[in-house]
């Protein structure tokens, strides 16, 4: 013998229009939900509007340039940038930065790591590994000489980096922040 | 783990952005929001799928959203609060008082950006020809408009002043 099914009484709750239809309307809530899609909707806009602006990378808020205090080194680059998301960044190396017709470049760890350096333009001569970065040298004709870095952050954070000409020459240091 | 978390992610924000947007899906799916519905379906799939494409991947992340959408069915069958967070409550588009004037509901109708024109397609589309014809209009939950026929079926005598209206229900497909 099959168990009967487990049944209770049905309730008239549901409200009605002209107390003949059910229909269920609570117009008390949906006002209240209407405010809030106001405010949601408000959010939106600040929220498109800023990313216009490069709050959240690619626009003009994000675009960064800093010099270091000795003038040898021009740094231009993003600090927002987006995960997964190629971007730039350019050193101008002064006449002060070039020695012997040749210009040494320090970047620390975090260009390479965490802001995942996926190519760097020129091709540097040598590379030296230490000191917590890389140490590259590039032989230059006449200054200003550009080297570009083309950058990929494979995640989101806070990432501190420096870039110097040598140990005894200017230093820039930032900080780019990563979305996700 | 981030794979899942992306999805995660995407189905509940989905889910948000849709119920924001607005109730008119299903079969009052006009061309216009064809082009929302294709262009967030691709753009949402971007960022959760990533560069992961492997089998395992599209996998774990389908079946982090299957059981998130089985909380959410779950949670709605649990809580009325939530059903109608997630759902809304029917709305009433058009209703007939006591006198037999039709009135329509303004503050709903706007906000709801529904326009006598969509009333009227269901209307028609379960045989009503006129907005005489109608007796209630209602916005479902579902983004369906249900329309009740003024007057009860053609074959019943006409209401007196003292009965109650009778409405007869068009089946909404």
């Amino acid at each position: 013998m099959s168990q009967s099914a487990a049944t209770k009484p049905v309730e008239d709750l549901v409200a009605k229009v002209n107390e003949e239809v059910a229909v269920g309307e609570d117009l008390g809530f949906q006002r209240s939900w209407w405010r809030f899609e106001r405010i949601l909707w408000t959010l939106f806009l600040l929220i498109i509007a800023l990313d216009v602006g490069g709050m959240f990378g690619r626009g003009p808020l994000a675009h960064a340039q800093a010099t270091s205090a000795d003038g040898s080194l021009h740094v231009s680059y993003e600090r927002i940038q987006r995960t997964g998301t190629p971007s730039i960044l350019s050193v101008t190396l002064q006449e002060s930065a070039v020695r012997g017709g040749e210009a040494t470049l320090f970047v620390s760890d975090n260009l390479v790591g965490a802001l995942g350096s996926r190519r760097i333009i020129p091709e540097p001569a040598t590379t030296r590994l230490g000191d917590g970065g890389f140490t590259y040298t590039f032989p230059i004709g006449k200054p200003p000489a550009i080297v570009r870095f083309e950058l990929e952050p494979s995640g989101a954070g806070r990432f501190p980096f420096e870039i110097s000409a040598g140990p005894r020459a200017g230093t820039v240091s930032a900080d780019v922040w990563v979305v996700p | 783990m981030q794979a899942v978390l992306r999805a995660y992610f995407g189905y509940f924000f989905l889910v948000l952005i849709v119920r924001v947007v607005g109730r008119r899906p299903g079969r009052q799916l006009t061309p216009f929001e064809f082009v929302l519905v294709f262009f967030i379906g691709g753009l949402a799939l971007t960022a959760i799928v990533g560069d992961e494409r492997s089998f395992t991947n599209a996998g774990c992340q389908i079946l982090a959203v299957a059981l998130a959408h089985y909380t959410i069915a779950w949670a709605r069958a649990k809580s009325r609060t939530l059903s109608r967070v997630i759902d809304g409550t029917p709305l009433i588009l058009m209703e007939t008082d006591r006198m037999g004037q039709r009135l329509w509901r303004q503050e709903t109708m706007a906000k709801m950006r529904i326009q006598d024109t969509d009333v009227l397609f269901s209307a028609r589309d379960h045989g009503l020809k006129t907005l005489q014809e109608i007796d209630t209009a209602i916005l479902e939950r579902n983004g369906d408009i249900s329309v009740l026929a003024a007057g009860g079926s053609p074959d019943d005598e006409p209401n007196s002043a003292d009965e109650p209206r009778r409405v007869r229900e068009v089946k909404v497909a």
